[in-house]
């Protein structure tokens, strides 16, 4: 009996690995039929990030050309906020030294308080994190142009299906992009075990091919 | 059954060698407990560690300990301008905290002055300086 108990554990562990895990595409599809070789193909299309323009802690101009091809992890917060900011990056810390020096991957802060948040303001800030401003960045626009950018873009990506408006921006979440601008996950930033969970998941993210 | 009888008398000396004053402390404790998770543990984190370079850890602080008694002063001003805490230096400013009656303000001091300077520092000494204005 024990013996045959253990067998099917053991069948099971291995039917686990012949299966790989994939992290699930965020947001709405649509399908794009086009005719090749009188053939018609179906392609889906996936929503991705919309393009954006902002400034990094430097002063360099930052868009959606500067991360094409690389995963990155956005988050939403300003510099001042008393609240969670300063648990979201201590987690954001862990994210960055664990993928220090990778030329895929970048995270991408913005601050949602572009008045008081100066580019000084947030090189010093960005400094005294650790960060080496380059694979972590801190970016800032225009106020309306940051809440569109995370309303419309990462939030309304990445929680297509809910029906709750706004008020995402600063929620704390951490948000998974891949190479080709698609959403692939959302963890709250304040939670250490989530962050844990974020830290798998970039891992299988730079495993698919 | 011999095992219960021991670990109710075991218990009940617990309980009972408690003095009063120790009693006292343990509700302060965990009273302070509570308050640093809602008003300080998000800057300075649940362990007291700070963020890097931005907010100043509170656990084996050099600052705090030489500060002690300036605490309660440090919690209801709020603290600006450039301060060294255990070889680095910090500039953020910590916004003050004004809401705490006078039990929540012992409270909250009594726990974060026994619960992270490398010694404990007890409230007959933090509160013995003449400069507790903010007390």
């Amino acid at each position: 009996m024990k013996i045959r108990f253990s067998s099917v554990l053991l069948f099971a562990l291995f039917a686990c690995n012949n299966h790989q895990h994939t992290l699930p595409i965020l947001g709405n599809r649509d399908t794009k039929t086009t005719v090749v070789d009188g053939k018609t193909q179906v392609d889906t299309i996936y929503q991705t990030i919309p393009p954006f323009s902002l400034v990094n802690q430097d002063g360099d101009s930052i868009t959606q050309e500067s991360v094409k091809g690389k995963m990155y992890v956005a988050d939403f917060f300003f510099t001042s906020c008393p609240t969670i900011c300063p648990i979201m990056k201590k987690q954001l810390i862990r994210v960055f030294e664990k993928y220090k020096g990778d030329a895929n991957f970048m995270i991408l802060s913005h601050t949602i308080d572009p008045e008081f948040d100066t580019l000084a303001l947030l090189k010093d800030y960005a400094t005294r994190l650790g960060s080496d401003g380059k694979q972590w960045m801190f970016l800032r626009g225009n106020r309306e142009q940051t809440y569109e950018l995370a309303e419309k873009g990462y939030y309304a990506t990445a929680m297509a299906d809910s029906t709750e408006p706004g008020g995402y921006v600063h929620s704390g979440g951490l948000i998974l992009v891949d190479p080709m601008g698609r959403v692939r996950g959302v963890y709250n930033g304040t939670d250490a075990a989530e962050v844990d969970h974020l830290l798998e998941d970039i891992d299988l993210l730079k495993n698919e091919k | 059954m011999k095992n219960k009888l021991f670990g109710f008398l075991a218990a009940a000396f617990l309980i009972f060698s408690c003095s009063d004053s120790e009693l006292v402390n343990m509700k302060e404790l965990s009273n302070g407990a509570k308050l640093y998770k809602n008003n300080c543990a998000n800057c300075h984190q649940e362990d007291g560690s700070g963020l890097a370079n931005l907010i100043p850890p509170l656990y084996h602080s050099d600052y705090l300990s030489k500060n002690a008694s300036k605490l309660p002063c440090i919690i209801t001003q709020g603290l600006g301008g450039e301060i060294s805490v255990n070889g680095k230096t910090y500039t953020m400013r910590m916004a003050a905290i004004q809401h705490l009656n006078k039990e929540e303000l012992n409270d909250l001091c009594t726990y974060v002055l026994q619960k992270f300077p490398e010694q404990a520092i007890q409230p007959e000494v933090w509160k013995k300086s003449p400069a507790d204005s903010c007390w």
